[in-house]
Protein backbone atom coordinates (compact mmCIF):
# COMPACT_ATOMS: atom_id res chain seq x y z
CA UNK A 1 0.00 0.00 0.00
CA UNK A 2 1.53 3.61 -0.91
CA UNK A 3 1.84 5.96 1.66
CA UNK A 4 0.42 8.58 -1.52
CA UNK A 5 -1.46 7.38 -4.59
CA UNK A 6 -2.47 9.99 -7.57
CA UNK A 7 -4.31 8.70 -10.20
CA UNK A 8 -5.17 10.90 -13.24
CA UNK A 9 -5.63 13.73 -11.34
CA UNK A 10 -6.87 16.53 -13.05
CA UNK A 11 -7.57 20.15 -11.90
CA UNK A 12 -8.72 22.77 -13.93
CA UNK A 13 -9.22 26.45 -13.08
CA UNK A 14 -11.99 28.99 -14.68
CA UNK A 15 -10.02 31.83 -15.17
CA UNK A 16 -11.79 35.64 -16.25
CA UNK A 17 -9.61 37.04 -18.85
CA UNK A 18 -9.13 41.06 -17.69
CA UNK A 19 -8.93 43.32 -20.50
CA UNK A 20 -7.42 46.51 -20.95
CA UNK A 21 -8.40 49.42 -21.58
CA UNK A 22 -11.21 51.22 -19.58
CA UNK A 23 -14.24 50.20 -22.31
CA UNK A 24 -13.03 46.91 -22.42
CA UNK A 25 -13.24 46.39 -18.53
CA UNK A 26 -16.62 47.95 -18.25
CA UNK A 27 -17.47 45.54 -21.04
CA UNK A 28 -16.21 43.00 -18.73
CA UNK A 29 -18.23 43.93 -15.68
CA UNK A 30 -21.30 42.73 -18.00
CA UNK A 31 -20.37 39.79 -19.33
CA UNK A 32 -17.00 37.56 -18.30
CA UNK A 33 -15.17 35.86 -20.69
CA UNK A 34 -13.13 32.96 -19.01
CA UNK A 35 -10.82 30.32 -20.37
CA UNK A 36 -10.42 27.09 -18.44
CA UNK A 37 -6.67 26.93 -17.48
CA UNK A 38 -5.43 23.12 -17.05
CA UNK A 39 -3.08 23.77 -14.02
CA UNK A 40 -2.41 19.83 -13.59
CA UNK A 41 -3.78 17.49 -16.65
CA UNK A 42 -4.08 13.64 -15.90
CA UNK A 43 -1.24 12.71 -13.47
CA UNK A 44 -0.52 9.62 -12.30
CA UNK A 45 2.52 8.85 -9.66
CA UNK A 46 2.76 6.53 -6.02
CA UNK A 47 5.15 7.53 -3.59
CA UNK A 48 5.75 4.87 -0.75
CA UNK A 49 6.51 5.37 2.42
CA UNK A 50 9.87 7.05 3.37
CA UNK A 51 10.58 8.26 0.10
CA UNK A 52 11.94 11.87 -0.26
CA UNK A 53 10.66 12.72 -3.92
CA UNK A 54 11.22 15.92 -5.74
CA UNK A 55 8.74 17.72 -7.75
CA UNK A 56 10.76 20.13 -10.71
CA UNK A 57 9.27 22.24 -13.34
CA UNK A 58 8.87 25.53 -14.55
CA UNK A 59 6.56 28.03 -12.76
CA UNK A 60 3.18 27.46 -13.44
CA UNK A 61 3.83 23.82 -14.34
CA UNK A 62 1.17 22.67 -11.89
CA UNK A 63 3.32 21.45 -8.94
CA UNK A 64 2.08 23.83 -6.17
CA UNK A 65 -1.47 22.39 -7.38
CA UNK A 66 -0.63 18.93 -7.19
CA UNK A 67 0.90 19.68 -3.42
CA UNK A 68 -2.32 21.28 -2.99
CA UNK A 69 -4.86 19.10 -4.07
CA UNK A 70 -2.79 15.71 -1.79
CA UNK A 71 -2.86 18.37 0.99
CA UNK A 72 -6.78 18.86 0.81
CA UNK A 73 -6.68 22.52 -0.24
CA UNK A 74 -7.77 22.08 -3.66
CA UNK A 75 -10.89 20.15 -4.61
CA UNK A 76 -10.05 17.45 -7.91
CA UNK A 77 -11.92 18.55 -11.07
CA UNK A 78 -11.10 15.03 -11.83
CA UNK A 79 -8.90 11.69 -10.81
CA UNK A 80 -8.32 10.10 -7.66
CA UNK A 81 -6.00 11.28 -4.50
CA UNK A 82 -5.55 9.11 -1.97
CA UNK A 83 -2.91 10.33 1.11
CA UNK A 84 -2.38 7.43 3.83
CA UNK A 85 -5.73 5.74 2.76
CA UNK A 86 -7.57 8.87 2.84
CA UNK A 87 -9.03 11.49 0.89
CA UNK A 88 -7.46 15.14 1.60
CA UNK A 89 -10.60 16.94 0.44
CA UNK A 90 -12.61 15.78 3.37
CA UNK A 91 -9.59 16.81 5.53
CA UNK A 92 -10.45 14.47 8.47
CA UNK A 93 -8.88 15.40 11.74
CA UNK A 94 -7.65 11.55 11.52
CA UNK A 95 -5.96 12.97 8.19
CA UNK A 96 -4.81 16.46 8.99
CA UNK A 97 -2.74 15.42 12.39
CA UNK A 98 -0.45 13.11 10.44
CA UNK A 99 0.66 15.82 7.56
CA UNK A 100 1.55 19.02 7.16
CA UNK A 101 2.24 21.76 4.20
CA UNK A 102 5.10 24.27 4.46
CA UNK A 103 4.84 27.01 2.22
CA UNK A 104 7.73 29.02 1.67
CA UNK A 105 5.65 32.06 1.16
CA UNK A 106 3.24 31.62 3.76
CA UNK A 107 3.36 31.94 7.62
CA UNK A 108 1.22 30.45 10.09
CA UNK A 109 2.83 32.13 13.02
CA UNK A 110 1.38 34.87 14.67
CA UNK A 111 3.26 37.97 13.63
CA UNK A 112 3.21 40.04 16.88
CA UNK A 113 3.36 37.43 19.36
CA UNK A 114 6.77 35.00 20.01
CA UNK A 115 6.70 31.84 18.28
CA UNK A 116 6.14 29.56 21.21
CA UNK A 117 2.32 30.79 21.17
CA UNK A 118 2.33 29.47 17.94
CA UNK A 119 3.65 26.18 18.94
CA UNK A 120 1.70 25.58 22.21
CA UNK A 121 -1.88 26.50 20.17
CA UNK A 122 -0.56 23.92 17.68
CA UNK A 123 0.50 21.71 20.61
CA UNK A 124 -3.59 21.68 21.65
CA UNK A 125 -4.67 21.45 17.67
CA UNK A 126 -2.75 18.54 17.70
CA UNK A 127 -3.44 16.78 21.15
CA UNK A 128 0.10 16.96 22.06
CA UNK A 129 1.33 15.70 25.90
CA UNK A 130 2.82 18.32 27.12
CA UNK A 131 5.80 15.23 27.38
CA UNK A 132 5.83 14.72 23.71
CA UNK A 133 5.65 18.31 23.07
CA UNK A 134 8.79 19.27 25.08
CA UNK A 135 10.67 16.51 23.42
CA UNK A 136 9.72 17.45 19.57
CA UNK A 137 10.28 20.72 20.86
CA UNK A 138 14.05 20.35 21.71
CA UNK A 139 14.35 18.03 18.67
CA UNK A 140 13.09 20.49 16.23
CA UNK A 141 15.09 23.08 18.18
CA UNK A 142 18.53 21.28 18.00
CA UNK A 143 18.22 20.10 14.70
CA UNK A 144 17.79 23.57 13.47
CA UNK A 145 19.77 25.42 15.72
CA UNK A 146 17.39 29.08 16.88
CA UNK A 147 18.50 28.25 20.55
CA UNK A 148 16.43 31.09 22.43
CA UNK A 149 14.70 32.64 19.38
CA UNK A 150 11.13 30.94 20.25
CA UNK A 151 10.57 33.99 22.88
CA UNK A 152 11.29 36.70 20.57
CA UNK A 153 8.05 37.92 18.65
CA UNK A 154 8.00 36.74 15.22
CA UNK A 155 8.01 40.04 13.47
CA UNK A 156 11.41 40.67 15.10
CA UNK A 157 12.74 37.75 12.88
CA UNK A 158 15.17 37.70 9.92
CA UNK A 159 13.67 35.89 7.22
CA UNK A 160 15.75 32.98 7.83
CA UNK A 161 15.01 32.46 11.53
CA UNK A 162 11.43 32.82 10.71
CA UNK A 163 11.72 30.21 8.21
CA UNK A 164 13.00 27.85 11.06
CA UNK A 165 10.00 28.48 13.36
CA UNK A 166 7.71 27.78 10.61
CA UNK A 167 9.38 24.70 10.26
CA UNK A 168 9.07 23.91 14.26
CA UNK A 169 5.30 24.99 13.72
CA UNK A 170 4.78 22.81 10.85
CA UNK A 171 6.50 19.76 12.62
CA UNK A 172 5.43 19.96 16.02
CA UNK A 173 3.44 17.02 15.70
CA UNK A 174 5.12 14.79 14.17
CA UNK A 175 3.92 14.39 10.21
CA UNK A 176 4.18 11.34 8.88
CA UNK A 177 3.61 13.23 5.44
CA UNK A 178 5.08 16.07 4.63
CA UNK A 179 4.76 18.60 1.74
CA UNK A 180 6.87 21.48 1.39
CA UNK A 181 6.55 24.11 -1.12
CA UNK A 182 9.58 26.14 -1.87
CA UNK A 183 11.38 25.64 1.20
CA UNK A 184 14.37 27.47 0.19
CA UNK A 185 12.40 30.59 -1.09
CA UNK A 186 14.62 33.68 -0.51
CA UNK A 187 17.10 31.95 2.02
CA UNK A 188 20.73 32.60 1.70
CA UNK A 189 23.08 30.15 0.15
CA UNK A 190 24.16 29.19 3.86
CA UNK A 191 20.59 28.79 5.20
CA UNK A 192 19.38 26.96 1.86
CA UNK A 193 22.19 24.36 3.56
CA UNK A 194 21.10 24.35 6.56
CA UNK A 195 17.27 24.06 5.21
CA UNK A 196 18.62 20.94 3.11
CA UNK A 197 20.37 19.39 5.78
CA UNK A 198 17.54 19.21 8.43
CA UNK A 199 15.18 17.76 5.64
CA UNK A 200 17.55 15.09 4.93
CA UNK A 201 17.67 14.61 9.01
CA UNK A 202 14.02 14.63 9.59
CA UNK A 203 13.24 12.25 6.37
CA UNK A 204 16.25 9.39 7.98
CA UNK A 205 14.91 9.79 11.17
CA UNK A 206 11.35 9.85 11.66
CA UNK A 207 10.67 7.43 8.07
CA UNK A 208 9.07 10.44 6.86
CA UNK A 209 7.38 10.88 3.18
CA UNK A 210 8.14 14.16 1.70
CA UNK A 211 7.41 15.81 -1.45
CA UNK A 212 9.87 18.72 -2.18
CA UNK A 213 9.49 21.45 -4.93
CA UNK A 214 11.97 24.13 -5.76
CA UNK A 215 13.12 26.15 -7.49
CA UNK A 216 16.65 25.37 -6.59
CA UNK A 217 18.46 22.51 -8.43
CA UNK A 218 20.64 21.92 -5.62
CA UNK A 219 17.84 21.38 -3.15
CA UNK A 220 16.35 18.73 -5.59
CA UNK A 221 19.54 17.62 -6.35
CA UNK A 222 21.20 16.98 -2.46
CA UNK A 223 18.03 15.41 -1.11
CA UNK A 224 15.69 13.50 -3.71
CA UNK A 225 16.63 10.12 -5.00
CA UNK A 226 13.26 10.28 -7.22
CA UNK A 227 12.17 12.97 -9.33
CA UNK A 228 8.71 13.64 -10.52
CA UNK A 229 8.89 16.25 -13.89
CA UNK A 230 5.74 18.05 -14.61
CA UNK A 231 5.24 20.65 -17.53
CA UNK A 232 2.25 22.36 -18.28
CA UNK A 233 0.30 20.20 -15.84
CA UNK A 234 1.78 16.82 -17.00
CA UNK A 235 4.24 14.23 -16.00
CA UNK A 236 7.03 13.84 -18.38
CA UNK A 237 9.53 12.34 -16.09
CA UNK A 238 9.34 10.18 -13.11
CA UNK A 239 11.95 8.29 -11.53
CA UNK A 240 15.59 7.50 -10.39
CA UNK A 241 17.66 11.30 -10.56
CA UNK A 242 21.00 9.26 -11.90
CA UNK A 243 18.91 7.79 -14.53
CA UNK A 244 17.73 10.81 -15.77
CA UNK A 245 21.08 11.99 -15.73
CA UNK A 246 22.16 8.70 -18.16
CA UNK A 247 18.76 8.89 -20.55
CA UNK A 248 20.62 12.37 -21.30
CA UNK A 249 24.08 12.00 -21.16
CA UNK A 250 23.93 12.17 -24.79
CA UNK A 251 24.46 15.92 -24.56
CA UNK A 252 27.43 18.00 -23.72
CA UNK A 253 27.83 21.63 -23.21
CA UNK A 254 30.43 23.59 -24.89
CA UNK A 255 31.60 27.07 -23.65
CA UNK A 256 33.32 29.40 -25.41
CA UNK A 257 35.11 32.97 -24.04
CA UNK A 258 35.40 35.24 -27.64
CA UNK A 259 38.52 37.83 -28.15
CA UNK A 260 36.04 39.84 -30.03
CA UNK A 261 32.41 40.43 -29.20
CA UNK A 262 30.41 37.87 -31.59
CA UNK A 263 26.51 37.83 -32.48
CA UNK A 264 24.38 34.86 -30.64
CA UNK A 265 22.27 34.56 -33.63
CA UNK A 266 24.86 32.77 -35.79
CA UNK A 267 25.15 29.96 -33.31
CA UNK A 268 21.57 28.85 -33.18
CA UNK A 269 21.38 26.22 -35.84
CA UNK A 270 24.33 24.46 -33.95
CA UNK A 271 22.38 23.21 -30.72
CA UNK A 272 20.42 24.76 -27.65
CA UNK A 273 21.95 27.85 -26.53
CA UNK A 274 22.27 28.01 -22.60
CA UNK A 275 23.44 31.36 -22.30
CA UNK A 276 24.92 33.98 -24.95
CA UNK A 277 26.35 37.35 -24.00
CA UNK A 278 29.00 39.36 -26.38
CA UNK A 279 32.09 37.46 -25.79
CA UNK A 280 30.82 34.55 -24.09
CA UNK A 281 28.67 31.31 -25.68
CA UNK A 282 27.65 28.39 -23.55
CA UNK A 283 25.79 25.06 -25.86
CA UNK A 284 23.77 22.22 -25.50
CA UNK A 285 24.91 19.93 -28.44
CA UNK A 286 24.13 16.37 -28.74
CA UNK A 287 26.92 14.24 -27.84
CA UNK A 288 27.92 12.90 -31.38
CA UNK A 289 28.31 16.33 -32.67
CA UNK A 290 30.02 17.71 -30.47
CA UNK A 291 33.51 17.07 -31.80
CA UNK A 292 32.96 18.90 -34.60
CA UNK A 293 31.15 21.81 -33.57
CA UNK A 294 34.02 22.72 -31.30
CA UNK A 295 36.44 22.30 -34.80
CA UNK A 296 34.17 24.56 -36.34
CA UNK A 297 34.40 27.01 -33.91
CA UNK A 298 37.82 26.77 -33.44
CA UNK A 299 37.94 27.26 -36.56
CA UNK A 300 36.06 30.19 -37.20
CA UNK A 301 36.59 32.48 -34.18
CA UNK A 302 39.03 33.89 -32.39
CA UNK A 303 38.73 32.10 -28.87
CA UNK A 304 40.35 32.92 -25.53
CA UNK A 305 38.83 29.72 -23.87
CA UNK A 306 37.04 26.78 -24.45
CA UNK A 307 35.25 23.95 -22.63
CA UNK A 308 33.34 20.35 -23.15
CA UNK A 309 31.49 19.15 -20.22
CA UNK A 310 29.25 17.01 -19.27
CA UNK A 311 25.53 18.68 -18.61
CA UNK A 312 24.44 19.65 -15.26
CA UNK A 313 21.09 18.32 -13.61
CA UNK A 314 20.29 22.16 -15.03
CA UNK A 315 21.27 21.36 -18.33
CA UNK A 316 19.65 18.31 -18.55
CA UNK A 317 15.88 19.67 -17.08
CA UNK A 318 16.21 22.53 -19.28
CA UNK A 319 16.90 19.95 -22.38
CA UNK A 320 13.90 18.39 -21.75
CA UNK A 321 11.53 21.14 -21.65
CA UNK A 322 12.77 22.51 -24.53
CA UNK A 323 12.38 19.28 -26.25
CA UNK A 324 8.62 19.85 -24.75
CA UNK A 325 8.29 23.08 -26.26
CA UNK A 326 9.62 22.80 -29.50
CA UNK B 1 -11.91 22.85 23.82
CA UNK B 2 -8.89 24.19 25.25
CA UNK B 3 -7.17 24.80 21.76
CA UNK B 4 -10.19 27.48 21.18
CA UNK B 5 -8.96 28.62 24.03
CA UNK B 6 -5.32 29.22 23.18
CA UNK B 7 -6.83 30.90 20.52
CA UNK B 8 -8.98 32.89 22.51
CA UNK B 9 -5.58 33.79 24.63
CA UNK B 10 -3.27 34.14 21.85
CA UNK B 11 -5.49 37.05 20.11
CA UNK B 12 -5.85 38.91 23.82
CA UNK B 13 -1.75 39.41 23.43
CA UNK B 14 -1.57 40.18 20.21
CA UNK B 15 -3.85 43.14 21.62
CA UNK B 16 -1.59 44.37 23.36
CA UNK B 17 0.98 45.07 20.99
CA UNK B 18 -1.87 47.28 19.67
CA UNK B 19 -3.05 49.50 22.38
CA UNK B 20 -3.17 53.17 20.91
CA UNK B 21 -5.26 51.34 17.94
CA UNK B 22 -7.37 49.87 20.39
CA UNK B 23 -7.66 53.39 22.66
CA UNK B 24 -8.30 55.04 19.83
CA UNK B 25 -10.85 52.84 18.52
CA UNK B 26 -13.14 53.22 22.43
CA UNK B 27 -12.25 57.11 21.65
CA UNK B 28 -14.48 56.75 18.82
CA UNK B 29 -16.99 54.83 19.94
CA UNK B 30 -17.25 57.22 23.06
CA UNK B 31 -17.78 60.17 20.95
CA UNK B 32 -20.53 58.74 18.58
CA UNK B 33 -22.62 57.87 21.97
CA UNK B 34 -21.67 61.56 23.14
CA UNK B 35 -23.25 62.88 19.78
CA UNK B 36 -26.64 60.79 19.60
CA UNK B 37 -26.62 61.70 23.86
CA UNK B 38 -26.38 65.25 23.04
CA UNK B 39 -28.82 65.50 20.50
CA UNK B 40 -31.72 63.61 22.06
CA UNK B 41 -31.54 65.70 25.21
CA UNK B 42 -31.72 68.51 22.84
CA UNK B 43 -34.36 67.40 21.42
CA UNK B 44 -36.37 66.41 25.30
CA UNK B 45 -35.21 69.98 26.00
CA UNK B 46 -38.81 71.02 27.60
CA UNK B 47 -40.63 68.12 26.86
CA UNK B 48 -41.70 65.01 28.53
CA UNK B 49 -42.29 62.48 26.45
CA UNK B 50 -41.08 61.95 22.79
CA UNK B 51 -42.32 58.67 20.54
CA UNK B 52 -43.76 57.25 23.59
CA UNK B 53 -40.49 57.17 24.88
CA UNK B 54 -39.67 59.50 27.90
CA UNK B 55 -36.16 61.28 28.60
CA UNK B 56 -34.75 58.67 30.72
CA UNK B 57 -36.10 55.59 28.97
CA UNK B 58 -33.86 57.31 25.72
CA UNK B 59 -31.28 58.22 27.37
CA UNK B 60 -30.87 54.78 28.80
CA UNK B 61 -31.13 53.71 25.12
CA UNK B 62 -28.77 55.83 23.92
CA UNK B 63 -25.99 55.22 26.77
CA UNK B 64 -25.97 51.09 26.62
CA UNK B 65 -26.00 51.30 23.11
CA UNK B 66 -21.78 51.54 23.78
CA UNK B 67 -21.95 48.82 25.87
CA UNK B 68 -24.56 46.11 23.32
CA UNK B 69 -21.91 47.58 20.27
CA UNK B 70 -19.44 46.18 22.36
CA UNK B 71 -20.90 42.72 23.15
CA UNK B 72 -22.55 42.41 19.96
CA UNK B 73 -20.67 43.98 17.32
CA UNK B 74 -17.08 43.91 17.86
CA UNK B 75 -15.54 41.27 15.58
CA UNK B 76 -12.23 40.21 14.12
CA UNK B 77 -14.59 38.75 11.23
CA UNK B 78 -13.41 40.97 8.34
CA UNK B 79 -9.81 39.34 8.19
CA UNK B 80 -11.66 36.23 7.23
CA UNK B 81 -11.98 37.93 3.63
CA UNK B 82 -8.45 39.10 4.18
CA UNK B 83 -7.18 35.87 5.16
CA UNK B 84 -9.27 34.11 1.99
CA UNK B 85 -7.72 36.59 -0.50
CA UNK B 86 -4.38 36.79 0.72
CA UNK B 87 -4.27 32.30 0.59
CA UNK B 88 -3.39 31.98 4.18
CA UNK B 89 -6.97 30.57 5.10
CA UNK B 90 -4.62 27.59 3.56
CA UNK B 91 -2.86 27.51 7.29
CA UNK B 92 -6.15 26.86 9.19
CA UNK B 93 -7.61 24.06 6.30
CA UNK B 94 -4.30 22.32 6.95
CA UNK B 95 -4.69 21.88 10.34
CA UNK B 96 -7.41 20.19 12.05
CA UNK B 97 -8.84 23.05 13.66
CA UNK B 98 -12.50 24.71 12.74
CA UNK B 99 -12.01 27.96 11.26
CA UNK B 100 -15.49 28.89 12.46
CA UNK B 101 -14.97 28.44 16.17
CA UNK B 102 -11.23 29.80 15.59
CA UNK B 103 -13.18 32.72 14.33
CA UNK B 104 -15.91 32.77 17.22
CA UNK B 105 -12.79 32.33 19.71
CA UNK B 106 -10.75 35.35 18.14
CA UNK B 107 -13.98 37.25 18.40
CA UNK B 108 -14.09 36.42 21.84
CA UNK B 109 -11.36 38.32 22.82
CA UNK B 110 -12.28 41.21 20.74
CA UNK B 111 -15.28 41.42 23.04
CA UNK B 112 -13.73 40.94 26.35
CA UNK B 113 -11.67 43.68 25.50
CA UNK B 114 -14.43 45.96 24.67
CA UNK B 115 -16.45 45.30 27.10
CA UNK B 116 -14.61 45.76 30.30
CA UNK B 117 -13.87 49.36 28.26
CA UNK B 118 -17.44 49.37 28.13
CA UNK B 119 -18.34 48.49 31.64
CA UNK B 120 -15.99 51.36 32.60
CA UNK B 121 -16.94 54.25 29.96
CA UNK B 122 -20.77 53.34 31.09
CA UNK B 123 -20.74 54.62 34.52
CA UNK B 124 -18.02 57.11 33.92
CA UNK B 125 -20.42 58.91 31.18
CA UNK B 126 -23.40 58.68 34.07
CA UNK B 127 -21.72 60.15 36.58
CA UNK B 128 -20.09 62.86 34.81
CA UNK B 129 -23.38 63.95 32.49
CA UNK B 130 -25.41 62.32 35.30
CA UNK B 131 -28.59 61.85 32.84
CA UNK B 132 -31.96 60.54 34.25
CA UNK B 133 -30.85 56.77 33.32
CA UNK B 134 -32.96 53.63 34.19
CA UNK B 135 -32.63 50.80 36.18
CA UNK B 136 -34.11 47.72 34.98
CA UNK B 137 -34.62 45.77 38.06
CA UNK B 138 -37.88 43.29 37.00
CA UNK B 139 -35.56 39.87 37.13
CA UNK B 140 -37.23 38.66 34.22
CA UNK B 141 -36.42 41.60 31.53
CA UNK B 142 -33.00 41.21 33.08
CA UNK B 143 -32.59 37.77 32.49
CA UNK B 144 -33.97 37.22 28.76
CA UNK B 145 -32.01 40.52 28.22
CA UNK B 146 -28.77 39.04 28.44
CA UNK B 147 -30.11 35.91 26.83
CA UNK B 148 -30.98 38.21 23.87
CA UNK B 149 -27.96 39.15 24.19
CA UNK B 150 -26.72 35.75 23.38
CA UNK B 151 -28.37 35.45 20.27
CA UNK B 152 -27.67 38.53 18.83
CA UNK B 153 -24.16 38.20 18.62
CA UNK B 154 -24.05 34.81 17.39
CA UNK B 155 -26.77 36.76 14.85
CA UNK B 156 -23.75 39.17 13.74
CA UNK B 157 -21.46 37.20 13.74
CA UNK B 158 -23.12 35.14 11.01
CA UNK B 159 -24.00 38.18 9.21
CA UNK B 160 -20.19 39.33 9.61
CA UNK B 161 -18.74 35.92 8.06
CA UNK B 162 -21.22 35.50 5.50
CA UNK B 163 -20.39 39.71 4.40
CA UNK B 164 -16.51 37.66 4.73
CA UNK B 165 -17.32 34.69 2.62
CA UNK B 166 -18.13 37.08 -0.07
CA UNK B 167 -14.24 36.72 -0.36
CA UNK B 168 -13.89 33.29 -2.32
CA UNK B 169 -15.93 35.08 -5.37
CA UNK B 170 -14.78 38.46 -5.22
CA UNK B 171 -11.64 40.52 -4.23
CA UNK B 172 -13.64 43.42 -3.26
CA UNK B 173 -15.14 42.87 -0.23
CA UNK B 174 -14.35 45.86 2.12
CA UNK B 175 -17.03 47.65 -0.19
CA UNK B 176 -19.89 45.35 0.14
CA UNK B 177 -19.15 45.15 3.90
CA UNK B 178 -18.87 48.49 4.19
CA UNK B 179 -22.32 49.67 2.71
CA UNK B 180 -24.35 47.02 4.52
CA UNK B 181 -22.89 47.95 7.68
CA UNK B 182 -23.93 50.96 7.39
CA UNK B 183 -27.33 49.77 6.42
CA UNK B 184 -27.35 47.21 9.70
CA UNK B 185 -26.35 50.46 12.14
CA UNK B 186 -29.54 51.76 10.65
CA UNK B 187 -31.55 48.82 10.78
CA UNK B 188 -30.16 47.64 13.80
CA UNK B 189 -31.15 50.72 15.68
CA UNK B 190 -28.03 52.39 16.39
CA UNK B 191 -29.50 55.77 15.49
CA UNK B 192 -32.94 55.64 17.15
CA UNK B 193 -34.97 53.16 18.52
CA UNK B 194 -37.29 51.16 15.73
CA UNK B 195 -40.59 51.58 17.04
CA UNK B 196 -40.66 55.30 16.63
CA UNK B 197 -41.13 54.24 13.16
CA UNK B 198 -45.03 54.13 11.27
CA UNK B 199 -46.09 50.82 12.56
CA UNK B 200 -46.60 49.28 9.38
CA UNK B 201 -42.79 49.26 8.35
CA UNK B 202 -42.01 48.74 12.22
CA UNK B 203 -44.19 45.32 11.45
CA UNK B 204 -41.58 44.53 8.58
CA UNK B 205 -38.52 45.37 10.57
CA UNK B 206 -39.50 42.95 12.93
CA UNK B 207 -39.27 39.86 10.73
CA UNK B 208 -35.85 41.03 9.72
CA UNK B 209 -32.94 39.64 11.63
CA UNK B 210 -31.35 43.20 12.16
CA UNK B 211 -33.88 44.52 14.15
CA UNK B 212 -32.63 41.74 16.82
CA UNK B 213 -28.82 42.84 16.97
CA UNK B 214 -29.36 46.24 19.26
CA UNK B 215 -33.21 47.30 19.24
CA UNK B 216 -34.08 44.19 20.26
CA UNK B 217 -31.87 43.43 23.93
CA UNK B 218 -32.52 46.89 24.82
CA UNK B 219 -36.28 46.97 24.37
CA UNK B 220 -36.24 44.52 26.78
CA UNK B 221 -33.99 45.94 29.10
CA UNK B 222 -36.14 49.51 28.89
CA UNK B 223 -39.20 47.16 29.82
CA UNK B 224 -42.78 48.19 29.34
CA UNK B 225 -43.24 45.59 26.73
CA UNK B 226 -45.33 42.43 26.58
CA UNK B 227 -44.67 39.14 27.08
CA UNK B 228 -45.54 37.96 23.79
CA UNK B 229 -43.83 40.78 22.20
CA UNK B 230 -40.12 39.13 24.16
CA UNK B 231 -41.64 35.27 23.38
CA UNK B 232 -42.16 36.41 19.74
CA UNK B 233 -38.73 38.19 19.33
CA UNK B 234 -36.66 34.96 20.89
CA UNK B 235 -38.33 33.23 18.57
CA UNK B 236 -37.49 35.13 15.43
CA UNK B 237 -34.17 35.64 16.31
CA UNK B 238 -33.59 32.36 17.20
CA UNK B 239 -35.28 31.04 13.40
CA UNK B 240 -32.65 33.52 12.09
CA UNK B 241 -29.84 32.18 13.84
CA UNK B 242 -30.82 28.71 12.17
CA UNK B 243 -31.09 29.37 8.84
CA UNK B 244 -28.31 31.62 8.77
CA UNK B 245 -25.69 28.91 9.93
CA UNK B 246 -27.19 26.61 7.27
CA UNK B 247 -26.73 29.35 4.59
CA UNK B 248 -23.37 29.89 6.47
CA UNK B 249 -22.51 26.39 5.89
CA UNK B 250 -23.65 26.18 2.39
CA UNK B 251 -21.42 28.87 1.28
CA UNK B 252 -18.09 27.96 3.03
CA UNK B 253 -18.63 24.45 1.66
CA UNK B 254 -19.40 26.56 -1.96
CA UNK B 255 -16.31 28.69 -1.25
CA UNK B 256 -14.06 25.85 -0.51
CA UNK B 257 -14.39 24.05 -3.83
CA UNK B 258 -13.67 26.79 -5.60
CA UNK B 259 -11.06 28.23 -3.11
CA UNK B 260 -7.99 28.24 -5.26
CA UNK B 261 -5.24 29.10 -2.53
CA UNK B 262 -4.00 32.21 -4.59
CA UNK B 263 -0.86 34.01 -3.59
CA UNK B 264 1.23 30.67 -3.76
Amino acid sequence: MSVISVSRLKKYFRVFKRKEGLLPTLKSLVKRPFETVKAVDDISFNIEEGELVGFIGPNGAGKTTTLKCLSGLLYPSEGKVRVLNYEPFKRDSRYLKQISLVMGQKNQLWWDLPSVESFRLNKEIYDLSENEYQKNLKELSELLDVGDLGKVPVRQLSLGQRMKMELIAALIHHPKVLFLDEPTIGLDIVMQKKMRDFIANYNRIHKATIILTSHYMADVKELAKRVIIIDRGRLIYDGNLVNLGRKYADHKVITAHFEKAVNGENFKHLGKIKTVNEKSLVLTVPKSKAISIATDLLNNYRIRDFDIEEPELEDIISIIFSHKTS
Amino acid sequence: MKKYLFVTKNSLAEYFTYRLNFVLWRVRVVISVLITFFLWQTIYSGRREIFNYNQSQMMTYVILLSFISAVVMSTQTFRVAEEINSGSLSNFLIRPLSYFRFNLSRDLADKIINIIFATIEVPLIILIFRPPFFWQTNPLNLILFFFSLVLSTLLFFEISMLLSLIGFWSREVWAPRFIFFILIAFLAGTYFPLDIVPAPLYSFLKLLPFTYLVFFPLRIYLGGVSVSFMATGLAVSSSWIFVLYFIMRKVWRNGLKIYTAEGK
